[in-house]
């Protein structure tokens, strides 16, 4: 199968950026770090499950740059340099191309996160004394789906355009707009809405908006994993003040996440296959 | 069936930049074809089409019957292509280029037979490909052309970067590829690098075919026109230039009288026409056409110091 072929190349080929393995240390290091915040604030009665909530913080604003940047050049990139004159040479069909493609970077950004969560898990067990297993490797497998939707998010864009400096500049535009900034989205609408900003509990609505974006949707998701895990730990409905109702229910940003992932490959093809290489 | 047809194959960019116009063209299984005009004449751009990198605003092209665009599949499983303006994958080595190759292409090639054929030795082949010279990335890609033996193989200005012993190993492999009876299309600006391997060659200017014929076709039209030029006080008045045996194309400017001759003894007898008509000859030039003039003129049209006519 060649999709394999080329996600195996793809793997290969990634696992030599040093660039890349810089930042899966800056994300280890900044993950294993914050996840020992609580024990600095007294007036918390810190839980290894509350540093790893304030961990998910930093990832949610980390594992899209990693991913972004471990994605962003892969077609767009080839075809600045003519690369993918050799690669569509040898395999002309694109969609092949664009999943292996996908394939390949996806396992590169999963590995390296998944090394970083666990590098930085293991520093909480040690500081902490305990780690809750399920609630680890559900926030592991978070994180990994997290890298993935943006890797599918940088595939898109770059299967969408012709050269670096344009994938860059979307790249960079679908961070801040979705990792960094989203959070103004619900808020401001709140803000129009209700004359405020929230205090205290919120509308359901509001819990919906704020997990549209695929990182509003990982934290909205480690939270059910953490109050799962431990029910000191607000979960929605605690944040509601009441009952959730089924559009903000767990399974809504597993399906949010899932269309982050899918929906940018699908334009991106759609591009991709009508474009001119040259 | 043919190798290589195409019909009508026209690209625009924009609404009149046309990069490829109306290109009608057929490669039989088996020859060594030269595709041959200046940069950008389009013959890039061409190649592109017949692997579907870019598509058509009009016409077809087929490739052993498969068209090109819908049948891509079955096109590129028996194309290998050494393009133009590719670059490799940096952090890899040649080795790994190649093996990725055999790889997609599900051939059983050997990588090291192919490295050995296009002559990289193995330090060379562990080594990534960032280090490699612009000869060594040619023959790189080359190799990677040649994975899965390929019917047809399509080069596209193969010898740039490569040094004359390069440039050799490339001629003798096209060859020896077509006479194992597959096809080569090999584009080149360079004239002098078709005409020793092609058995026929198209020429590609302004994006349309301007000619398409044997060398040796090629070579007969150019036997056919020397040209003179004669430079004059005055223009010749009162004889008729146009009907001495040999004489074609005359043409009288301000200073100079001009012909092709198809005779070598017919210049004489143009000279004392030229003569006979009043005017004092200051100065004679003659031009013996070669082919990289035919070329020329095909491809440079405002030169129009020597006009050739070839049958198609």
């Amino acid at each position: 199968m060649s999709w394999q072929v080329i996600a195996a190349k793809e793997f290969d080929d990634a696992v030599r950026s040093k660039l890349l393995w810089s930042l899966v240390a800056v994300v280890a290091l900044v993950v294993g770090l914050t996840s020992l915040v609580p024990l600095l604030i007294p007036e918390f009665d810190a839980s290894v499950l509350m540093g790893l909530g304030a961990a998910t913080e930093f990832a949610a604003m980390l594992v899209p740059i990693v991913a972004l940047v471990a994605a962003y050049l892969a077609l767009a990139g080839e075809r600045e340099s003519g690369s993918i004159r050799l690669l569509l040479g040898l395999q002309p069909a694109r969609g092949t191309v664009l999943v292996g493609k996908f394939v390949g970077r996806s396992g590169v950004v999963v590995a390296g996160i998944g090394l970083g969560v666990v590098i930085a898990g293991i520093l909480a067990w040690a500081v902490y004394g305990e780690l809750p297993l399920t609630a680890f490797v559900g926030i592991l497998v978070l994180t990994g789906a997290l890298g993935v939707a943006f890797v599918g998010i940088a595939i898109g864009i770059s299967a969408a355009t012709a050269t670096r400096a344009r994938a860059m500049t979307i790249g960079i535009a679908a961070y801040l707009g979705l990792a960094l900034l989203w959070d103004l989205v619900p808020q401001g609408v709140h803000l129009v809405v209700l004359g405020g900003f929230p205090t205290g509990s919120v509308p359901g609505w509001y819990l919906l908006l704020e997990g549209l974006s695929p990182s509003g949707a990982y934290s909205a998701l480690v939270t059910a994993v953490l109050s799962a895990s431990d029910p000191a730990i607000p979960g929605a409905e605690a944040l509601l003040g009441g009952p959730v109702p089924s559009y903000a229910q767990w399974w809504v940003f597993v399906l949010v996440l899932v269309a982050w992932t899918t929906v940018p490959l699908v334009f991106g093809y759609a591009v991709f296959r009508r474009a001119d290489l040259n | 069936m043919p190798a290589i047809q195409t019909d009508g194959l026209t690209k625009r960019y924009g609404h009149d930049v046309y990069a490829v116009s109306d290109l009608s063209l057929t490669v039989e299984e088996g020859e060594v074809f030269g595709f041959l005009g200046p940069n950008g004449a389009g013959k890039s751009t061409t190649i592109d089409l017949l692997m579907d990198f870019v598509r058509p605003s009009s016409g077809s092209a087929t490739v052993l019957g498969y068209d090109v665009q819908e049948e891509a599949g079955a096109v590129h499983e028996r194309v290998g292509i050494l393009p133009d303006g590719y670059s490799l994958y940096h952090r890899l080595s040649g080795r790994k280029h190649v093996e990725y190759a055999i790889a997609l292409k599900e051939s059983d090639d050997d990588p090291d037979d192919i490295l050995e054929r296009v002559g990289l030795d193995p330090d060379a082949a562990a080594r990534p490909a960032r280090t490699y010279s612009k000869g060594m990335s040619q023959r790189l890609a080359l190799g990677m052309a040649l994975v899965g033996d390929p019917d047809v193989l399509i080069l596209d200005e193969p010898s740039s970067g490569l040094d004359p012993d390069g440039i050799r190993d490339i001629r003798e492999l096209a060859r020896s590829h077509a006479d194992d009876g597959g096809t080569v299309f090999f584009s080149s600006h360079i004239l002098s690098q078709v005409e020793a391997v092609c058995d026929r060659v198209g020429i590609l200017s302004n994006g349309r075919l301007v000619a398409i014929d044997t060398i040796d076709g090629l070579r007969d039209a150019v036997g056919t026109g020397a040209t003179i030029a004669l430079v004059v006080d005055a223009a010749p008045s009162g004889v008729d230039l146009t009907d001495i045996p040999g004489v074609a194309d005359v043409t009288v400017t301000d200073g100079v009288v001009s012909a092709t001759c198809t005779e070598p003894s017919s210049k004489v007898e143009f000279v004392d026409r030229v003569r006979d008509g009043g005017s004092t000859v200051l100065d004679i030039e003659t031009h013996e056409a070669s082919l990289e003039d035919l070329f020329s003129a095909y491809t440079r049209p405002a030169d129009g110091r020597l006009v050739v006519e070839v049958d198609q």
